[in-house]
């Protein structure tokens, strides 16, 4: 083919920016046209591009290529015949992980929670059925060609400690460190289109297009399948545009971000490749991101090199809702579902047409959003699809564009459908809109591949508690488990060693409400696929759920002996997770800690945690004088450590108001046994003596009234007391009134009459100055009341300003012939609105 | 009201489809299309595609009306051949009038809906300008609007004496813009009761009137190019709403109040530029007093400042409007009592005016902005110290 196809984005749209952005786009072209007359064949695509797909297969089935190069992480090149078996659906992901087990990044204890924890890194590679990266692996199966992936392991791309440092960009390094699981390699900047959107040629673009966001401008170019009559016309237009985006990038970002050091690697496994297969440049194709066609063919820098640790790849089930925008995932498809109706519709191979592709499946997409509309309660009529679709056109021609893209059609919807604020009025609608371009599909992964250990006996258990329902959609369960049952017994263990493990498949429900309830727990269970990533990170702890949520434990237990709140909480959890013999060993360490911690709210956390297991004793075969000494030592420990934190900085008092607070629950609820209320009484007396910070004081005053240790006048006295002082101390009745309504609720309302007088006094006694000083804190005092409790109060305030209970007021009285006179004006005023109608 | 319209209407028609409308400067306020007739014609003159019949201008240089565009086009106006630069109409999401635009070349009609002071009428009455080149027609709709109106009325002394003729008949706005294929704004549409509302329905999907005096002539039909922009305050929304007949044959485009600083900042440069240009007052007004005015408005429309201290909101609307009108009294003041140059404590003065209006608790509102936000600010800002101290003056 040697004619020059239409090329409608170069010809049409780019000429302005590329002239805005000071570039010759002769240059452009020039440099284009030398990529592409390279003997090897080099597509440009964009993950989870429905339209570079298309073309790029078609590409493929003309080249008929002997070896694709693909851009994914070489050391996972293994799975390529995992991920094109015909049992394999998409959405799935690659899963690359790696464990610095020698600390050669220097990063543990940095990236890892500890020095002797070495740092974990991975990262997600999520395919659709339409992503090119995916059609291309299927369509080299189908036509017989060898698929290699060119891209740096993700280890060699992790920053050294000192190189982080040295670079001064923290967040970049933080970015680069890629711990656990997240998506650090979307993050980090390796998708070419975070370099595609700082660079000057888009700014230039956006500009004079109109462009809001770089999807529309994506999506305006290179996502109408008939836009480009042949691939040629599509790869040249789109190697013309990264041209420009590769030519306004400064060389800077590409070395700091890694993207030069992944380039340096691509080319040389792709010249060796060829060298040791002995194939020529002709019979090889690649597909990568379009930024690195312009990749420096003469660099002869070497690429760092792969880092000695424990390295692990797999393929793993994923989702539409992970890789779309909503999930948070980096280099994001915004509408997932949306992108593989028009996938679809297109494709010739599956009966579409590029021309009237988009328009089917705009028309799809259209009456998907409303018929989900009407689901949650929207009238939305067939007239309502036929308007939106009208509108979508209309827009579409208005901003230059052959047929409607999301963004045009999200804007019809909108104008059509949406009867006021779309936040408001339109919130079905706009729910509707998402879970129409996201969708809720799952994908699976051939039972060829096998599964890790612990993978293995997380799915084994599922299937024996019956809790397979759950698994494979990513939909919502609550489970109300009752504990006196053996299957839920069993149940809420499992799901509790989960959640130990971070392993996010349930979340139990109500924990504070149920807190004092032996033997109901409410759960509510959702899988994702980072299920698996989390059960496939835990593995290193063990072959089981148990054995993995134990060696946890211990690994935490080894970290914060003396953390008595930390430990105590353990030793619930041991409780719940049935691990008997991890009990014992918790039971001396939370001893052991409770008598070493200096720490107030430590030792109150401790206190609260031990009350709760007490509760459950009989059920984990706990010893129970053992525990209650655990509740006396750490409670009278805790009371003494409270004039210790009578004047602690502004970020600690809440935590300080909340260990009190929880201390005088114990003291105010049944199991007091033991418990020395005198101690506590005057330790908070003498730190309310010696406090210096006005807020504090007003939690402990208030405390010592809540618990009925002085009387609600004492309070009001107090607040009095601010009214004839000077005025600087008198704006210090703002926070002490804040810290007694922090604590102090039922008490305050007893002596509701007193306080008031008292605070009536001191907003009389201060000036104007004072009073707008003082207005900030007064407000935040009062509103943490109760609705119920204000309403109380502000009966007080109203009796006190003259207004009397309805039963006090005085009756009317009036005479018998009155009354009759009253009755007969009523009968004749009732006639009267009888015969008119009323 | 409609009657007082449409006597107008014919005039300014012509006057607006005259490529040279003689501006008359004994009116208090031009409509759009006399205001900008030379835009309107240069855009005309340069139009790339053909407008949809019978509007005056294609949907893109509607657009580029309604959003102003860099490159000044050349045009011959009165025979002369001049530079005309497009200026900016509407600041907000340029999304919005695209949408607008697309909904008025479509089946249904436009419901513009927003708080008081959000440009709603400003611009229903810029696209009517743009698309049909009048915008008078227009229908205000009250508690006291009747469907005559909306439709027609009579000639009561002439009835008596001839009967009803077609020559006899009073053409309403909706009429008029039906015969001409032209757009009829509706204003506050939900201040009328559901039944004159529901005489819309007809209209709008007939795209037809019935006349039924007239046994001969009985239908009056819409030619093409008639469609309808309505406006609606969201504050009055419940009170009469439209019903869901009347619902589904409009499409309603929400303008959000402006969010931004900078924004907010060029609507009320250009609108009181403009407005002191008719009121004959020199010079605009300096950009720190603008700066100052549109952070005043913002943090009290949101009930927080910029350093993130939540502050009470007054009862009463205060929009980018008040603000633009507040400059405006400003300035009257600064020209007629004060230095001539408008001061942040002119801007002070007048502030009371706009912020207090039915409930007179917005006072202490506005004390408490002034003692928490103002008052330290002007600490630092010479500024803020001058308007701290004209409004605490102000407000006694």
């Amino acid at each position: 083919m040697n004619e020059r196809a239409p090329h409608p984005v170069v010809d049409d749209v780019l000429t302005v920016p590329l002239l805005g952005a000071g570039l010759d786009i002769d240059a452009v072209r020039a440099a284009t046209a030398k990529v592409l007359a390279d003997d090897v064949c080099w597509f440009p695509v964009r993950h989870h591009s429905p339209t570079a797909a298309l073309h790029l297969r078609k590409a493929m089935l003309e080249k008929r290529p002997k070896v694709l190069f693909l851009e994914a992480p070489a050391d996972a090149n293994e799975l390529v015949k995992h991920i094109v078996d015909p049992k394999t659906k998409p959405p799935v992901a690659l899963y690359v992980s790696y464990r610095d087990d020698d600390n050669v990044t220097g990063l543990a204890g940095i990236a890892s929670p500890s020095p002797d924890v070495p740092p974990r890194f991975s990262a997600w590679f999520p395919l659709m059925a339409y992503s090119p990266e995916y059609v291309a692996m299927k369509t080299a199966a189908e036509i017989g060609c060898d698929v290699v992936f060119f891209d740096l392991p993700r280890s060699a791309l992790i920053k050294e400690h000192e190189t982080a440092g040295a670079d001064g960009d923290d967040h970049n390094d933080v970015e680069d460190a890629g711990v656990d699981g997240d998506d650090q390699s979307e993050k980090r900047g390796e998708s070419w289109e975070a370099l595609a959107v700082r660079s000057t040629f888009y700014a230039a673009l956006a500009k004079s297009a109109g462009f809001r966001t770089w999807d529309e401008c994506w999506d305006a170019l290179f996502e109408d399948p008939g836009r480009h009559q042949t691939w040629r016309a599509y790869r040249e237009d789109l190697a013309a545009f990264c041209a420009a985006v590769r030519a306004t990038t400064p060389r800077s970002r590409v070395e700091q971000d890694g993207t030069l050091a992944r380039e340096r690697f691509m080319q040389k496994t792709l010249t060796t490749t060829l060298q040791e297969r002995g194939v020529d440049g002709k019979d090889a194709f690649v597909v990568c991101g379009g930024f690195h066609l312009f990749l420096d063919r003469d660099d002869v820098v070497e690429p760092p090199a792969r880092r000695p640790g424990t390295h692990y790849a797999t393929v793993a089930p994923y989702s539409s809702f992970r890789v779309s925008e909503a999930s948070g995932y980096g280099a994001a498809n915004r509408a997932p579902q949306w992108y593989g109706l028009l996938h679809d519709a297109c494709d010739d191979s599956r009966g579409g047409d590029a021309d009237d592709g988009a328009v089917d499946a705009m028309l799809k997409h259209i009456v998907a959003v409303l018929r989900q509309g009407r689901k949650e309660g929207d009238g939305l009529s067939s007239a309502d699809a036929i308007a939106a679709a009208q509108h979508a056109h209309l827009l579409a021609r208005l901003r230059g564009r052959r047929h409607p893209v999301l963004d045009d059609i999200r804007d019809a919807l909108i104008s059509c459908c949406c009867k006021g604020r779309p936040a408001e009025e339109g919130a079905h609608l706009v729910q509707a809109m998402v879970h129409a371009e996201i969708g809720n599909a799952v994908g699976r992964v051939t039972p060829e591949l096998g599964q890790l250990p612990l993978v293995h006996d997380f799915y084994a258990a599922v299937d024996s508690l019956d809790l397979g329902e759950v698994m494979g959609r990513e939909k919502r369960l609550t489970l109300q488990l009752d504990l006196r049952k053996e299957e839920d017994r069993r149940r809420s263990v499992f799901l509790h060693r989960l959640v130990h493990l971070e392993v996010p498949l349930g979340k139990m429900l109500d924990e504070r409400a149920l807190a004092g309830t032996l033997f109901s727990e409410r759960w509510s269970l959702a899988w994702s696929p980072k299920v698996e990533e989390a059960l496939i990170e835990k593995n290193l702890y063990g072959d089981a759920v148990e054995t993995a949520a134990a060696a946890v434990l211990e690994e935490q237990l080894a970290k914060d002996e003396v953390h008595a709140g930390r430990a105590c909480q353990r030793l619930v959890r041991s409780l719940n997770m049935d691990l008997p013999g991890m009990m014992l060993r918790l039971e001396s360490a939370c001893g052991k800690a409770i008598d070493e911690d200096q720490r107030f709210v430590s030792l109150a956390d401790a206190v609260v945690a031990l009350l709760l297991l007490d509760r459950h004793a009989a059920r984990g075969a706990l010893a129970r004088e053992a525990l209650q000494t655990l509740i006396e030592r750490a409670f009278g420990r805790a009371c003494f450590l409270i004039p210790d934190v009578s004047s602690v900085a502004e970020e600690d008092q809440s935590a300080v108001v909340a260990g009190l607070q929880s201390l005088a629950e114990v003291l105010l609820g049944t199991s007091t046994e033991g418990l020395d209320k005198d101690a506590f009484v005057e330790n908070v007396s003498n730190a309310a003596t010696i406090s210096t910070v006005p807020f504090l004081q007003g939690a402990l005053r208030g405390l010592l009234c809540e618990i009925r240790a002085v009387d609600a006048t004492d309070l009001a006295d107090r607040v009095a007391a601010y009214a004839r002082a000077r005025p600087d101390v008198l704006v210090q009745a703002g926070p002490f009134l804040d810290g007694v309504m922090a604590v102090s609720k039922t008490s305050l309302l007893l002596g509701a009459d007193a306080l008031v007088a008292a605070v009536d006094e001191l907003l009389r006694a201060a000036d104007d100055d004072a009073f707008k000083t003082m207005l900030p804190l007064v407000r935040h005092a009062f509103e943490r009341l109760h609705e119920r409790q204000r309403d109380a109060l502000a009966g007080h305030v109203a009796e006190r300003y003259g207004l009397r209970e309805a039963a006090s007021i005085t009756k009317l009285e009036t005479s018998t012939d009155a009354l009759a006179e009253m009755a007969r004006i009523d009968k004749r005023v009732a006639t009267i609105m009888k015969e008119w109608a009323l | 009201m409609a009657s007082k319209k449409k006597s107008e209407s014919a005039d300014e028609t012509s006057s607006a489809l005259s490529t040279a409308p003689a501006k008359e400067r004994d009116r208090v306020r031009e409509p759009a299309e006399v205001r900008y007739a030379h835009e309107l014609e240069a855009l005309r003159q340069n139009d790339p595609t053909p407008p949809p019949s019978p509007w005056k201008l294609s949907p893109r240089s509607v657009l580029a009306y309604v959003l102003g565009q860099k490159k000044v086009l050349k045009a011959t106006i009165d025979g002369a051949v001049v530079d005309v630069p497009i200026t900016r109409k509407f600041f907000g999401d340029d999304a919005l009038v695209e949408r607008a635009i697309v909904t008025l070349a479509s089946e249904r009609a436009l419901l513009l809906v927003g708080e008081p002071g959000t440009g709603k009428s400003w611009l229903s009455e810029h696209l009517a300008a743009a698309i049909s080149g009048c915008s008078t027609l227009t229908i205000q709709g009250t508690a006291g609007t009747t469907e005559e109106h909306i439709k027609y009325s009579w000639n009561v002394a002439r009835v008596i004496a001839e009967g009803p003729t077609p020559q006899n008949l009073i053409p309403a706005p909706t009429m008029i813009a039906m015969k001409s294929g032209t757009l009829l704004r509706f204003e506050e549409i939900t201040r009328c009761v559901p039944d004159v509302q529901d005489a819309l329905v007809s209209i709008l999907s007939d795209k037809a009137i019935a006349v039924p005096e007239l046994p001969d002539a009985n239908m009056i039909w819409a030619r093409p190019g008639f469609n309808i922009i309505a406006t609606a305050n969201s504050r009055d929304q419940g009170v009469n709403e439209l019903s869901a007949a009347l619902k589904r044959r409009f499409n309603y485009i929400h303008i959000p109040v402006i969010a931004d600083q900078k924004t907010e900042v060029d609507v009320v440069r250009e609108r009181s530029k403009e407005l002191l240009e008719r009121y004959q007052i020199p010079g605009p007004i300096d950009e720190p007093v603008l700066q100052l005015l549109a952070t005043v408005f913002r943090e009290m429309r949101t009930g927080a400042t910029s350093e993130g201290t939540s502050i009470q909101k007054p009862s009463t609307t205060v929009s980018t409007a008040e603000a633009i009108g507040c400059a405006l009294d400003a300035a009257l003041y600064a020209r007629f009592f004060g230095g001539g140059v408008v001061g942040p404590a002119d801007v002070a003065r007048n502030l009371v005016g706009s912020i207090v209006k039915e409930d007179m608790a917005d006072v202490g509102v506005l004390k408490e902005y002034l003692t928490l936000v103002a008052k330290k600010r002007a600490t630092t800002d010479p500024a803020w110290k001058q308007f701290h101290e004209a409004a605490a003056k102000a407000l006694g």
